[in-house]
């Protein structure tokens, strides 16, 4: 009758070609010692991950782009602009992770079971070989999205093969395909992520499985070995229902993070604060005890020594029993080891929350991502994601700052305040901050610390000197409003959103200015009639024109003369057109005047 | 004994059911955001709408006499922004005070159209396409050969001595003129 129908004999035309019933029921009907358990699923439960693993990464390698310059552009399409990309890279980035805590677990489970004696020692070493792959996977998939946190990280994993004994510079220069990290770095990584890696796993996976079958499951001890389930449906389900979970976990994790991060586009030239992936993390941790020659201990021995341990111990472990409590001592350096790296990986994880430096540099790392992002959003340009932010006036500004300002300036998070040799730049030119100056300039976070303390007199506090004193006639407060309001004026560029300004009193400030300030200071190159040559000029003071003069050269006249960069005043402002590209210095002038401008002062004390 | 066998057999047949819509849910979950990826190239496209890009002064088009003309504008590629790349190219005549556009984009296979200076008779040259004979007269009409349609017409203006043109580009090899993004 069903060899009638259409389904009946479409099968019979299969099976007299393929055979493939019985190979479907040698597969399927596999007894199962002991009954199914849901100890047995990790196997299956990787091969589903994996699967999972497979199906993301061939549909992001539609649209990922492996080149210094596309990298970064490419994922940025991908999570942001295609749709369900973000979910794909999402599922990706966290089956990843789901591989490797599986890996653990399966290894645990195979290890507690017994599962690793003979006659299955060659099927422990194969599941070895596969952790190892896995964690390449991890580590070449980590650096692909061009990333900083991807970059960073991966440079410590190929530094540390660099210092191998004897062949080290050569395997890094091999593996990264050059003396420096760049497109031949993706382009490897990429070959092993996608095409190496996946055939190396596909056959070891293979061999792991057709052993597996060969020798079947290591029932615990205390199994009823006369219960025997067929693989189908009774391990097939549980395995199934794990796969489900796990895909059920990415799709939580990936919509509740929208996605995988990325981080700003990889840039060699600047600071970060690296970190590997968590499950890196007690490797990572180790590194910070082993120092000078030992550092190879902590690189390559301890990991070493963990895998030779693993690789021997279905060799040593010759009890017949799979019994748990005599292989205990066999086991402990197993159960010490996850011990172990849990405890690491809890203190790396503790010293980061407690390391405010840490913290903070992660924050700037943040906003530097959160730019890069809103920058791509408007187009990425051909030179690629890092020309782009290199190009934004925001972050460029804050670049050149940090590099050539913050060793003696200070401005709101940038600099050591404690270091400080130079005026703090907190709401520098604003009204507020030029009358704190006319107040106390030898105050630390202005002239205090500089090699101009004690050049210039409060306007209101009679000077220490009583000689001095008995001709000091301190400014009015109104007057000195009206001179602050009257320089801070100086500044405010048209076009720009200025704080509102009392005519009358720029006016009456002007006065002020031109009659009592000029007795040291000039103004449009009129004025001092003191000898002391130092007081700058206080013409369009805080200027974009006046700030950008500064920064290139401060004795034009234009701000300071010719005194500030005598060796009189040693340890004075040096000139940077000489170091600095005209555009770069017009850049980090724009960028420091806006930041100061936008900012408050230090309060007074 | 029978009992514990229809059991055992009813517990088999639910467990692959189980499977099967078990396998079928895992291969779903999976196939549906692969399908809305493989398939993002279908909603990111669509009409540019207008595009205005500025091409020469009016006084560069001789009366009558078609000019090939770059259109230069910004290009977006997946994810790069290029500035102020050639998109194409456009024939412009100019009859008095209103100039003529047309896409130098053959609607037969997609050939670069030519001035044909020869027939200069009823208002101006022709156009034809070197690589099937397509022939078009001086409004871009089909006079002959393989093309199914006429020319592509873009829309033009003329601001600050300057002419803008409507850039678009069409679907090649269809009779009815369709815009595509």
């Amino acid at each position: 009758m069903s060899d009638q129908s259409l389904r009946g004999r479409v099968g019979a035309w299969l099976e007299d070609r393929t055979g493939y019933t019985s190979i479907l029921h040698e597969m399927l009907n596999e007894p199962v010692p002991g009954g199914a358990r849901w100890a047995y699923v990790f196997g299956s439960a990787l091969t589903i991950t994996f699967v999972i693993q497979a199906v993301t990464g061939v549909l992001l390698m539609t649209a990922y782009a492996p080149s210094s310059s596309t990298a970064w552009a490419s994922v940025y399409h991908i999570s942001f602009v295609m749709s369900g990309g973000w979910l794909v890279r999402g599922l990706h980035h966290f089956g990843s992770q789901a591989m490797v805590v599986l890996l653990a677990l399966h290894v645990l489970q195979v290890a507690i079971y017994g599962a690793y004696k003979r006659p299955r020692e060659l099927n422990w070493l194969f599941g070895l070989g596969l952790l190892a792959v896995t964690l390449g996977f991890a580590l070449t998939g980590y650096l692909l999205p061009w990333d900083q946190k991807g970059y960073w990280a991966t440079q410590v994993a190929t530094n540390i093969a660099g210092t191998s004994p004897g062949i080290g510079p050569q395997l890094q220069t091999v593996m990264q395909g050059g003396t420096e990290y760049g497109s031949l770095t993706l382009t490897h990584f990429h070959a092993l992520h996608v095409m190496v890696l996946p055939a190396s796993l596909l056959g070891l996976v293979m061999v792991h499985l057709f052993l597996f079958r060969k020798h079947g499951v290591t029932p615990p001890t205390n199994a009823d070995l006369k219960k025997v389930d067929k693989f189908f449906p009774a391990q097939v389900w549980k395995d199934l229902a794990a796969g489900l979970a796990v895909l059920g976990v990415l799709f939580a994790l990936a919509i509740r993070e929208h996605g995988a991060p990325l981080d700003a586009p990889a840039d060699p030239a600047s600071d970060y604060p690296a970190r590997p992936e968590w499950y890196f993390l007690p490797l990572f941790q180790l590194l910070k005890y082993f120092h000078g020659p030992l550092e190879m201990v902590g690189t390559m021995g301890i990991p070493a020594i963990a895998g030779l341990y693993l690789v021997l111990l279905p060799f040593f472990d010759k009890k017949p029993t799979t019994a748990l409590g005599p292989r205990l001592p066999l086991l402990a350096p197993l159960f010490f080891g996850i011990v172990g790296m849990g405890g690491l990986m809890f203190a790396a994880m503790s010293s980061d929350a407690a390391d405010t430096k840490f913290q903070a540099s992660r924050k700037v790392a943040d906003e530097r991502a959160k730019i890069a992002l809103d920058l791509a959003s408007k187009g990425i340009p051909p030179g690629g994601a890092l020309e782009m932010v290199k190009h934004d006036p925001e972050l460029r500004g804050r670049d050149i700052f940090e590099k050539k300002c913050a060793a003696c300036h200070v401005l709101g998070d940038i600099g050591d305040r404690a270091k400080a040799k130079a005026p703090s730049l907190d709401g520098w030119g604003t009204e507020a901050w030029i009358l704190q100056m006319m107040h106390d300039p030898d105050a630390k976070e202005r002239f205090g610390s500089t090699p101009f303390a004690g050049m210039m007199p409060s306007m209101d506090v009679a000077p220490k000197d009583p000689k001095d004193a008995e001709s000091f006639k301190p400014m009015k407060p109104e007057d000195m409003k009206a001179a602050a309001v009257f320089l801070a004026a100086q500044g405010d560029e048209p076009g720009e959103a200025s704080p509102a300004r009392d005519t009358a009193q720029v006016e009456a400030g002007e006065k002020i200015v031109k009659s009592r300030c000029t007795a040291c200071h000039t103004y449009k190159g009129e004025g001092d009639d003191s000898s002391i040559e130092i007081a700058p000029d206080l013409a369009r003071y805080g200027s974009i024109a006046w700030v950008e003069s500064q920064v290139k050269n401060p004795a034009t006249k234009a701000t300071y003369r010719e005194k500030a960069l005598s060796a009189e005043y040693k340890g004075h402002m040096p000139r940077f057109d000489e170091e600095l590209s005209a555009e770069d210095a017009a850049l980090v002038a724009r960028w420091a005047r806006s930041h100061a401008r936008s900012s408050s002062p230090v309060a007074a004390k | 004994m029978g009992n514990e066998r229809d059991a055992n057999e009813g517990r088999r047949d639910a467990l692959t059911k189980l499977v099967v819509v078990g396998s079928a849910a895992f291969g779903c979950a999976l196939a549906a955001p692969a399908a809305v990826f493989v398939t993002a190239p279908l909603r990111s496209g669509g009409s540019h709408g207008e595009r205005w890009v500025k091409t020469v002064r009016v006084t560069d088009l001789t009366e009558g006499q078609p000019k090939k003309v770059a259109i230069v504008a910004d290009q977006r590629d997946a994810w790069t922004l290029s500035k102020d790349v050639e998109l194409g190219a456009v024939w412009l005549t100019r009859r008095g005070d209103a100039v003529s556009a047309f896409s130098v984009v053959c609607p037969h296979l997609g050939c670069s159209i030519n001035a044909e200076t020869g027939n200069a008779e009823a208002g101006g040259g022709g156009f034809g396409c070197p690589c099937h004979t397509s022939a078009f007269d001086g409004t871009g009409k089909k006079v002959s050969g393989p093309s199914p349609r006429d020319m592509d017409a873009l829309v033009t203006k003329v601001e600050g001595g300057f002419v803008l043109v409507d850039f678009r580009k069409f679907r090649i090899g269809v009779e009815e003129r369709q815009e595509i993004g």
